[in-house]
């Protein structure tokens, strides 16, 4: 019953021409202009590892889109109408964040695929599945985040809340600059966020780096924290009835 | 439809207070299936706040709702009934077609979209945007969204607000044929004409409670009727009311204005009674002034 509320919510999202062109046209020019800028010299610092990046930036801005959304259709009414239909509170917020994980895979899939096909990025067959489905995977926390956005935001507030969160996550997670370059205070900060450590799939991927287990770890508890968060606020507005 | 309910929607007791004010004050309605029920009253009267809660959309204070013999959200999550609120509430990013189509999903035995569409009038705005729709055409939109899941019972509230008089003709056109096949349908409205020509029953909400409730001839003959202005010297207020048939009466000095359903009988008695009895002008109550004084007469005595 909820296959056609999710169907609905992705092609919404497909359709919108600011999410192809700010969640997947944006992470893959980036990581074109990106990858030809630093060449291929420094180690560690070519295209590879801004894969794992933009792959990430991409995917945690389109899935918390598509859950903050939810702001707007509430000022618009629409949660109230759907209250008049067979769909719960729960199936709505199971939907939209199915269709926030949904819509997340395109711009991984994006990005790696001009990785591979444009800077002539090599990775073993492990590796590739680690950079796409990992990093996917990955992003489920931030569409919990979208979701809890939606919920605190008012129809007007929300890009506001929104373009806050996005930059802090984006530049404080070392998304667009390496982590490595930032002064240490900086980098410990980075460390906490969510965004560094989907990041760092990637990167581990590219690199053969150690870290997948401890991101692993780091986003799974951020799921907890942000899906109880969206749980306790879900529960404290149905009650007010 | 079977016996396991004789009501279609069953309201006991119903209340609710914001803050200080109460919207809704002890409403009782029993609505039989096949019936079409007005709920009329100005605005302000509470029938929103007595639909959210038949709905299940606000909880009452006080009271108990059944709809087809269950609790409201049941009914609702079966497709047995069928919603059209006062929010516009479409998305402005997908076309008519396309809405419609994701409610009929939600649904275990939907009828068919297009069906739906043209039942509504509709289907030649099937690919538009919801945004490109007018204030008229979204109403319909929405009435095809309440059609889809073929419900039993049609709740509407308010729906030809914001609608030119072609558009309000097309909706209720649209509603007959639904209830021509035996549905039931509640439908609010500050509307008299609307009440009287779509309904059978009418509702009379004033302040939170139900003021009058019958089939539409006997509301309509209870609030039109004749008024008689005549001097009545000696006349005394509580003998004027005690008159047959007699709905109200005022008196200012001798000058004596009653409010009836038959105004021969009236005069007969009060000739007879009072023989100086004389300046006598019989006038006619407008529908809206009448129900505009039944209302009002009525809050005056619930105060």
């Amino acid at each position: 019953m909820r296959t056609g509320y999710l169907v609905f919510e992705v092609r919404r999202a497909f359709r919108d021409s600011r999410f192809l062109l700010f969640a997947v046209a944006l992470p893959v020019g980036l990581y074109l202009l990106q990858s030809s800028l630093s060449g291929q010299t420094t180690a560690g610092h070519d295209g590879s590892y801004i894969m794992g990046s933009l792959a990430a930036f991409g995917a945690f801005k389109a899935a918390l889109d598509v859950g903050a959304r939810t702001a707007v259709e509430r000022g618009a009414g629409w949660q109230r109408l759907l209250r008049l239909t067979p769909l719960t509170g729960g199936g709505y917020m199971a939907a939209k964040a199915s269709a926030a994980m949904l819509v997340a895979l395109l711009p991984v899939a994006c990005v790696s695929l001009a990785a591979g096909l444009v800077s002539g990025v090599e990775l073993p067959a492990m590796g590739w599945l680690q950079q796409v489905l990992g990093t996917w995977a990955g992003t489920l926390p931030f569409a919990l985040l979208g979701l809890l956005v939606g919920q605190v935001a008012s129809p007007q507030s929300v890009q506001t809340y929104q373009g806050g969160v996005l930059l802090l996550l984006s530049f404080v997670g070392g998304l667009f600059i390496p982590v490595s370059t930032f002064p240490v205070a900086l980098a410990t900060v980075a460390k906490v966020l969510p965004s560094y450590w989907l990041a760092e799939i990637g990167h581990g991927a590219a690199l053969g780096g150690a870290g997948i287990g401890q991101a692993a770890l780091v986003l799974a508890l951020y799921t907890l924290a942000f899906g109880a968060a969206v749980a306790v606020r879900y529960r404290r507005d149905s009650a007010r009835v | 439809m079977t016996d396991r309910h004789r009501h279609t929607l069953a309201a006991s007791g119903l209340r609710k207070h914001y803050d200080q004010v109460r919207a809704v004050d002890k409403v009782d309605l029993l609505i039989v299936p096949g019936e079409v029920v007005a709920l009329l009253g100005p605005n302000g009267a509470g029938k929103s706040t007595t639909i959210d809660m038949i709905l299940g959309l606000t909880r009452p204070d006080a009271g108990e709702v059944r709809l087809l013999g269950r609790a409201p959200r049941d009914a609702i999550r079966e497709g047995a009934v069928g919603v059209m609120l006062q929010d516009p509430a479409l998305l402005d990013d997908v076309n008519v077609r396309e809405t419609v189509a994701m409610i009929a999903s939600l649904h275990r035995a939907p009828m068919a979209v297009e069906e739906a569409l043209r039942r509504a009038g509709v289907e030649d705005l099937g690919a538009r945007r919801c945004a490109k729709l007018s204030g008229g055409e979204k109403q319909r939109v929405r009435f095809a969204m309440a059609l889809v899941s073929d419900p039993d019972l049609l709740v509407l509230d308010e729906p030809t607000s914001a609608m030119d008089v072609g558009s309000r003709r097309e909706l209720w056109r649209s509603m007959l044929a639904f209830t021509g096949t035996g549905r039931t349908v509640l439908f609010a409205t500050h509307y008299l004409e609307e009440a009287e020509a779509y309904a059978d029953r009418v509702v009379l909400m004033r302040a939170g409670r139900i003021v009058a409730d019958g089939p539409v001839a006997r509301v309509t003959a209870e609030v039109s009727g004749r008024t008689v202005r005549a001097v009545v010297p000696g006349a005394r207020l509580p003998e004027l009311r005690a008159l047959p048939g007699v709905m109200g009466a005022e008196l200012r000095g001798d000058r004596a204005e009653i409010r009836c359903a038959d105004s021969d009988a009236v005069l007969r008695e009060l000739l007879t009674r009072y023989p100086g009895t004389g300046d006598i002008e019989v006038g006619t109550l407008g529908l809206e002034e009448a129900f505009l004084a039944l209302t009002s007469r009525s809050a005056e005595a619930a105060s």
